[in-house]
């Protein structure tokens, strides 16, 4: 269940509950979407933007972004990209297999906070996975919220997560979205170029000024998406990323995902830009 | 189509409509208002580069022709952008194509009678100038990125 209230953990930080998968999508070559059930039919709670451990029995655990929910079964959704020993292994998991879940961890989007205001989200690649969640929420919630313009962006059509969900958030008349990608193929006919050169064509649906960008994406995408923004108006407290760190215990003790002051799983995975952004340009961080 | 549709649009197009409103009347004088259909080039590489695009609307592809593999789409340019700048450069001739993806409309601008304006007036050639470095400044920041491959897959983490 998508829920802006606070959620709870499981009562044990460190002990991985058992979610049966009830199905896998496959997304791109390289990316699926693990559809998980909670144990004894529990309804888990979470805000977009919170991210699970998720735990493969003697293999390892890494942190994955919640991406969604299904719409009709309430499952819990999580799109990994298979790039190294334990997401590969996530990635050859099965309908009726088991995977341990911690969760879920840190902060999430401030969607209550932004009621009634014109929304932006950026996404770049994998980024599109812990803004899926808000976007639904938005969705979910239309009235509450003015203009909301998606941009996004991709290596290649192929290479585009949420393909046929993307057709339809395109048809819908309460919602702007512009799709790009960094080298196009035959057939496709949309925008090539990085996500940022989409911004020129957000100005005519919403008042920069007033507009609050939630992006996730590759960092050097967010420092210079930070910049454009700020070049075109938006004020830095209403730019809210979502970093990535090594995140280990996911409750800020191990300080594997230390950035500065903060720890991206305990304090983040989203910031808003004013408490980060000296951060991000500390090269050793 | 009038003088007056044309002024409208310099006066609404991002690259044009801060301009002192005489410069704008003037270039009225030597542009045009034309749609291109769904697949017409704009212009040709190798070919004269004789006019200056202002995208009113629409959606333009920069490719290269790529023998064996066809046209390449490099980068696309949307409504409120421009298309080209070899006018501006000696020997006037476009490097590139460029191509609607839809149907398009474009204030197209006469380049030779546009460089004869800006040899007669220093400020003029100033102003347009500088908006173009911007654009190309701009443009040039978006192919580096580009070649940076942002989403490409990372390095293999090892297991802790």
């Amino acid at each position: 269940m998508i829920s802006q209230a606070t959620s709870s953990p499981v009562p044990n930080l460190f002990l991985p509950s058992p979610f049966q998968v009830t199905g896998v999508r496959r997304e791109t070559s390289d990316t699926i979407t693990l559809r998980l059930r909670p144990p004894d039919g529990q309804v888990f709670s979470f805000q977009p933007g919170q991210f699970n451990m998720l735990y493969l029995f003697g293999i390892g655990e890494v942190p994955i972004s919640i991406s969604g929910v299904h719409p009709r079964t309430h499952d819990l959704e999580h799109t990994v990209r298979a790039v190294g020993y334990v997401t590969r292994a996530l990635a050859r998991l099965r309908r009726g297999d088991v995977v341990g879940v911690r969760g879920p961890f840190g902060h999430g989007w401030p969607l209550e906070e932004v009621r009634g205001r014109d929304i932006l989200i950026l996404a770049g690649g994998i980024g599109l996975a812990p803004l899926r969640p808000a976007l639904q929420y938005l969705l979910a919630h239309r009235p509450d919220y003015e203009q909301i313009v998606l941009l996004c962006g991709a290596r290649t059509p192929a290479d585009l997560l949420y393909q046929p969900e993307l057709e339809r958030w395109r048809g819908r008349l309460d919602l702007q979205v512009f799709v790009t990608v960094d080298r196009g193929d035959e057939l496709w006919r949309g925008h090539i170029g990085v996500v940022t050169t989409l911004l020129p064509l957000v100005e005519r649906f919403l008042d920069m000024r007033r507009a609050v960008v939630l992006m996730c994406g590759p960092e050097v995408m967010l420092r210079v998406a930070v910049r454009e923004l700020e070049d075109r108006g938006v004020p830095a407290e209403q730019i809210f990323l979502s970093l990535e760190r090594n995140m280990k215990c996911a409750v800020g003790f191990c300080g594997h995902c230390q950035f500065g002051p903060a720890f991206i799983c305990r304090d983040g995975p989203v910031f808003p830009l004013p408490r980060v952004r000296s951060l991000l340009e500390i090269r050793e961080l | 189509m009038s003088k007056a549709e044309i002024l409208e649009a310099l006066r609404q197009h991002p690259f044009t409509h801060d301009m002192d409103e005489a410069w704008k009347e003037s270039l009225a004088e030597i542009a045009r208002l034309q749609t291109y259909a769904p697949d017409t080039l704009l212009l040709r590489e190798g070919r004269a580069a004789d006019a200056f695009f202002l995208i009113v609307d629409g959606l333009v592809a920069v490719e290269m022709f790529v023998p064996d593999r066809g046209s390449l789409r490099l980068q696309t340019v949307s409504a409120g952008e421009i298309v080209g700048w070899s006018w501006a450069l000696p020997p006037y001739r476009w490097e590139f194509d460029a191509r609607a993806l839809v149907e398009t409309t474009a204030v197209v601008l006469d380049a030779a009678q546009l460089r004869a304006r800006m040899s007669q007036d220093c400020a003029l050639a100033a102003w347009i100038l500088s908006r173009l470095l911007t654009v190309v400044a701009g443009r040039l920041k978006a192919t580096r990125l580009q070649l940076l491959d942002l989403y490409a897959p990372p390095p293999e983490r090892r297991p802790a």
